[in-house]
Order: structure tokens, then sequence, then C-alpha cells
């Protein structure tokens, strides 16, 4: 009897280990819709194949600091999506993170083009299936711009002009777009970019590329823009305490007319808009005699599988299952943008699961010209230089051009350091 | 492992003793050592001597002015929580009617301590659509930029610290209760007001627990970090910029643990002079049971 009761006993962990059950754990940062449309995914990635995948997701605040600190530790999820600019911390050499490319029997790494798989992989090595291409663009609260009587903008002189017909018509509390701490450098950037057909930092050589005073242009634009009742102060912006845009009551109400962010975060943004209103998407604006668009395009997170997970195989199947099948594909939608993966992206774009909103921004996306990005302008100490001293010109501490000095010094140092 | 074992109680302490070592000194004395290191999480240490020190006293502006906002946080926080507290528990020493849902309901805001949640509900009662300026308007005041302005900021935070007072209350209020009645009978026979029994009868037999609440509350003080981080994040201007913040961004934003760890040896050796100048100066202050100053 005994006999007979162990022989059931280990035949049936024989069956286990044939059928390869695991438990997984997957991490990523994002806002509500993705979070509910992920959790639906794994549940179904998770039947279909017979492992339980424990979902790990935050914010985007943060959740760069948990993730670092976790690979340090070497307790990361099996399943991690991770942010295009880290992949050069986490595995400068390709061995940060697993290579993917060993489990192509499994992920059909054919739905992604060569230049894709290149952007995510280091040294040789595919360490990141990007999810999507994403870039900053210029989205407009179309009903708020109606209200003021006014076109959506195409140039920043529309942009400028637009600021007095908001305080006139729609009142003091009203602005047609938004721009603080990281957004407003961005802004700068972007402008300078424009004006000088280069990137901040040249992804060659990595050094800083402009001069000073294409630096100062740039920052006494964001003054321009503030002057002009486009933009609220800092200061006012500041009164609401550390939120995210989409937290923003101001934003939700309809009271911001416009912001400048990732197309993949499309529904971040409008799903706290009040009924009845309209985000669109247009071209970014433009200056007279630009040299460039200044598109701010880059591959946007990728999906990588930890190099220390015991499952490898179980996880690149539930990745797989996400990025390419059908039912992680329909679960998933375009919460994180329009896929990159072709089979994910036709099978959305057939079956009307893509808002016409987010394929025209992608097309945007896509389209613009814009210098290649260094990874390194997602650097937290280079992003500090950049806001701490256009934060300083702002509150009226420093002016344009000691701002401009002290941020090619920081910039400089940051760079040196890394 | 007998009964009859003289290391029983060894064993009974052993797991608060191999916590305490694991989680505290080693990490206490790793990052000692990591303060002489430039370290990334991801590579191996490598030694750099006193250039993170170094470069915190002659270059770095960051950690002049956090150190500054970190002071003003301390030196401003802690006498008004204690004075705060003492107050209110000399109020509820009274004998009054429901004293006991008082004491009950001061107490609550530490029991919510430095959460999350309450900084986040600091936010809004802050911001400048917040409950603050409505109350404000009612009044006919202009609304107050409570986290934009720079002066006005750290206030902010400050308050959310006195605001916690409830744990030094509870302190104070043992410490009243158990003063002797029959000094406040021969006093108020002496003629002796309220005041003047407060000053010289109450004040003296609480100083070791108005000292050990010093002690406490600025220790704790160092280490606020939820309140800033969460609702200003340190700004405007790095104006609520601790030290605490600047710790946490040094070591795992940018990843520099050996810069992170000199900062936090910094903090440490000030919060330990502080705390020996405390201690040197109750001895003219402080007076314990069969004291036999006058």
């Amino acid at each position: 009897m005994k006999r007979h009761i162990l022989g059931t006993v280990l035949a049936t962990t024989a069956l286990v280990s044939v059928g390869q059950a695991a438990e997984l754990r997957m991490s990523w940062w994002g806002g509500d819709s993705r979070h509910v449309a992920t959790q639906e995914a794994l549940k179904v990635c998770g039947v279909k194949h017979g492992h339980t995948i424990n979902p790990e997701y935050t914010g985007w605040s943060g959740h760069y600091e948990k993730l670092t600190t976790q690979i340090a530790g070497g307790t990361e999820a099996d399943i991690m999506q991770v942010n295009w600019p880290w992949l050069s911390i986490y595995s400068a050499d390709g061995n940060g993170l697993a290579n993917l490319a060993e489990l192509a029997d499994i992920i059909d790494l054919s739905n992604w083009d060569g230049d894709q798989l290149q952007a995510g992989t280091m040294n040789g090595k595919l360490n990141g299936l990007p999810i999507s291409t994403t870039g900053r663009l210029f989205a407009f609260n179309k009903t708020t711009w109606e209200k003021a009587g006014l076109d959506l903008p195409k140039t920043w002189d529309d942009l400028l002009a637009a600021g007095p017909v908001f305080k006139e018509k729609l009142g003091d509390d009203y602005f047609p777009f938004e721009a603080s701490r990281l957004d407003a450098a961005l802004i700068v950037t972007l402008y300078g970019t424009q004006a000088t057909g280069k990137a901040l930092i040249n992804p060659e050589t990595s050094k800083f590329d402009w001069s000073k005073e294409d630096l100062v242009r740039a920052i006494e634009f964001y003054q321009t823009l503030v002057d002009n009742h486009v933009l609220m102060p800092w200061k006012d912006v500041a009164a609401a305490g550390n939120i995210a845009l989409h937290e923003n009551p101001n934003w939700a109400s309809g009271k911001i007319g416009g912001t400048y962010q990732w197309d993949s975060t499309y529904f971040k943004i409008s799903d706290p808009m009040e009924d009845g209103q309209e985000l669109t998407y247009v071209d970014l604006l433009s200056q007279e005699g630009q040299k460039t668009p200044g598109i701010y395009r880059k591959a946007s997170m990728v999906f990588s599988i930890s190099k220390n997970s015991p499952n490898k195989e179980a996880a690149a199947q539930i990745v797989n299952c996400l990025l390419n099948e059908e039912e992680g594909v329909a679960a998933l939608g375009a919460t994180r943008g329009l896929p990159g993966s072709t089979a994910a992206r036709s099978q959305l774009l057939s079956a009307g699961a893509v808002e016409q909103v987010q394929i025209a921004a992608q097309a945007r996306v896509i389209n613009a010209e814009g210098p290649a990005i260094h990874p390194m302008m997602e650097f937290p100490d280079v992003r500090s230089a950049l806001q701490d001293n256009l934060e300083l010109f702002a509150y009226g501490e420093v002016d344009a051009a000691t701002a401009a000095d002290e941020m090619i010094y920081a910039i400089e140092e940051a760079l040196e350091d890394l | 492992m007998g009964g009859d074992s003289k290391f029983l109680g060894l064993w009974y302490v052993a797991p608060y003793i191999i916590g305490l070592l694991l989680f505290t000194a080693f990490p206490f004395a790793a990052s000692f050592l990591l303060s002489f290191t430039d370290y990334n999480l991801l590579s191996a240490p490598e030694w750099v001597g006193l250039e993170n020190y170094e470069k915190l006293f002659t270059r770095d502006r960051t950690f002049k002015k956090s150190l500054t906002v970190t002071l003003t946080y301390v030196f401003t926080t802690v006498p008004l929580k204690l004075i705060f507290a003492l107050f209110i528990a000399v109020v509820l020493n009274y004998r009054l009617k429901g004293i006991n849902f008082f004491r009950t309901a001061y107490y609550v805001p530490s029991i919510l301590g430095g959460s999350i949640a309450i900084a986040v509900l600091w936010r809004y009662i802050f911001a400048d659509t917040g409950l603050m300026n409505m109350i404000i308007a009612l009044f006919g005041g202009e609304p107050v930029n409570w986290f934009g302005e720079p002066a006005n900021a750290l206030f902010t935070i400050t308050l959310l610290r006195i605001w916690q007072f409830g744990s030094a209350m509870v302190i104070f209020l043992a410490a009243l209760q158990s003063v002797d009645k029959s000094l406040y009978e021969a006093a108020a026979i002496d003629g002796a007001g309220p005041w003047h029994t407060f000053k010289s009868i109450t004040l003296p037999l609480i100083t070791p627990v108005i000292f050990f609440n010093l002690i406490m509350q600025t220790v704790q003080a160092f280490q606020e970090f939820n309140g800033p981080y969460i609702i200003t994040e340190g700004g405007p201007l790095k104006s609520t910029y601790l030290l605490s913040l600047y710790i946490y961004d040094e070591a795992f934003k940018s990843f520099d643990m050996g810069n992170a760890s000199a900062i936090a040896w910094v903090l440490f050796v000030i919060i330990m002079s502080l705390t020996l100048v405390a201690f040197w100066s109750s001895k003219k202050w402080v007076y314990y049971a069969g004291d036999k100053r006058s």
C-alpha cells in the first residue's frame, strides 16, 4: 500500500515537472489603465501557459530606484518593464540581464525589425524587447481651446498669442499650456534643439553640444512663455504640492489647455479629464528658421527577463504571450502605446482596439525628424542639472546666463562621472 | 540546551541580537567603510579615501544648503513640538469631564504617525485650493502659497511634525501625574499661584522627562523623510531638502553609495555631538530624585 502511495506521489510530481508550471513575478510602472490591463493580461497568459505570475506595479515615481536596488540585490522580478535608457546602467556589457536571443525558440523575434532589436541590444546581447516607440508630443485640450475661440496652435508664436486670449476670455486661472519641473526643462531642450538642429548631448561624443548662447536663448524663451500667460509661473504650480499632471485638478477640469508628454501616456493623462473634454495631439510646434522639428523619440520601455530567474523559459512564454499572442495582446491593448510587435500592432489595429488618436500620435512620433537622443539625457544627474538651475531662474534667483553656466558645468560633470 | 544551562538567557535574546547584528550593526559598519569608496551598487566599490568627505565640505553646494535646511528644521521643530506637547499635557492633566476621550483624541495623530497617507493628506490641506486656504478665505484673507514659497514650505513641513505631538505628550502626561501632590498643597498654603507652582515645582520635577523627549525628538527630527519627500520632494529651491532626502537621492537616484554613506556619517556625527552636548548640559538643568542641588 505504502509503495502504491509513494508511486502515485512520484508520478504526480513528475507530471507537474513536465508541465513546468512556474511561479513568476513581473514588475512595471504606469497609471491605472495600464495596471488593470496588465493584471488581466497576466491572468490570461498565466492560464494559457500554466504559470502563476505575481504582479508588482508602481507609479513612475520611485520605480527606477526600486528596480535598481532590486537588481543590485539580485531580487528583481523574473519579467521587468525597463525604461530603455536604463539598459545601459543595468547591462552595459550585455550580461546584466538575460539574453533574449537565447530564448528565440519561445519568443517570436520575427515581429521586430533589425533596428528595433538593435535598440534593445547591449554589447551584442538582446537584453530587452521594445514594447513600443515613444516620443514627446504636444497634447491639447481641444474643448478648452474651443471655449477660448482659438484653433489649436501650430507654432510657438500661436501659443504665445493664445496666452492673453485665455486670460481675457476664460479667466486668470486658465492657461493654454503647462510645463514645470522636468517638463519645463524638456521644453527648453526642445526649443534649443529646434534652433540649433543639435541634441543637447551629442550621442556620438557624449559631450554637451550647444553653445552657451544657445542655452541662454532657450532658457529665456521659458520666461517668455510665463510672461505671456502661456505657462503658470513655477511658484504657482508648486503651490499645489508635489503632484503629477494627471493628479492635478486644474488639468482634470480643463483649466490647463495643453501639455508636452510621451505619446504612450495618452490614457494616463486623458483618463482623469472630466467628461466632455477631448485631448488631441498636434505636430510639434515650430519656430521661424528652425533647423529640425526636434522630436524627442526613443525606443520606449522594453520587457526584460532577469538573468537570475530560475524560470527563464516560463518567463519567455509570458513575454511572448504579452507581446505576440492573441490573448495577451488583446488584454494588454495599447496601454503601453502602439505595440512595436507587428503581430500585436496588426491585431489591435484590425480589432479597432487602438484609439484613432493614438494611431495618429504614433504616426507623428515616427514621421517627425529630430537628432538622436543620448540615453544620458534621462540620467538623474543630467536631469537635475537642467531642472534645478531652471527652477533657480524661474524663481528669479539667477539670470539666464548664470543658469546656463551652472547647467553646462553640472551636465559636463555628470557626463564625466558617468 | 537544558533548563539549567548558563546560556539559556542568551538563547532567549539570540533572535534580537542576531537581528541587531545583521540589520543594524553590520550596515552601520559597512556604511562607514563605504563612505571611503566610490560605489554604484552594480559594480565593486573602489577605495577613494577621504574624497567623498572632501567634496562634501569644499565643493558640494547642495550639501551646504541641505545641512542648513536640516538644522533650521530641527531647531524649529523640536522646541515648538516640546512646548506644544507639554502645554496640551498640562491641559489634559486637569480632571475634566470626558478627559479620557480628549487624551485619546490628541494621541491619534501620533498613531497615524509620519505615514505616506498623512503626508498626502497634508499636501491636500495646504495646497493652493486646499482646506487651509478655504478657511483663510472664510475670514476674508488672501490665499497663502504654502508650498511654492520657499519661506513657507519648510514651515508647512514643520507643522506636520509638530502636529504629531502625541507620543511626547503622553510621556509628559505620565510625568505630570507622578508629581507628588503634597508639594502642590504646600505651595498653595504658601500662596503660590498656578504659574509659580508650574515654574518652581512642576517644571523642575519633570526635567528628566523633558530631557528624554528632547533627545528622542531631536533624533527623530534629523531623520524626517516622508513629509518633505511626499509633499514637496525637497522643493521649492531645495528649501525643504533635508539631509535624509539628499542621502536618498545620492544613494538611490544617482547610485553614489559612497557619497550617500559619507553624508549619513556626517549626519550621525551631528546627532551624536548634539546628544553629547545635551547630556553635558543636563547636569545643570535636569533634576533627578534624591538630587542634593537646591
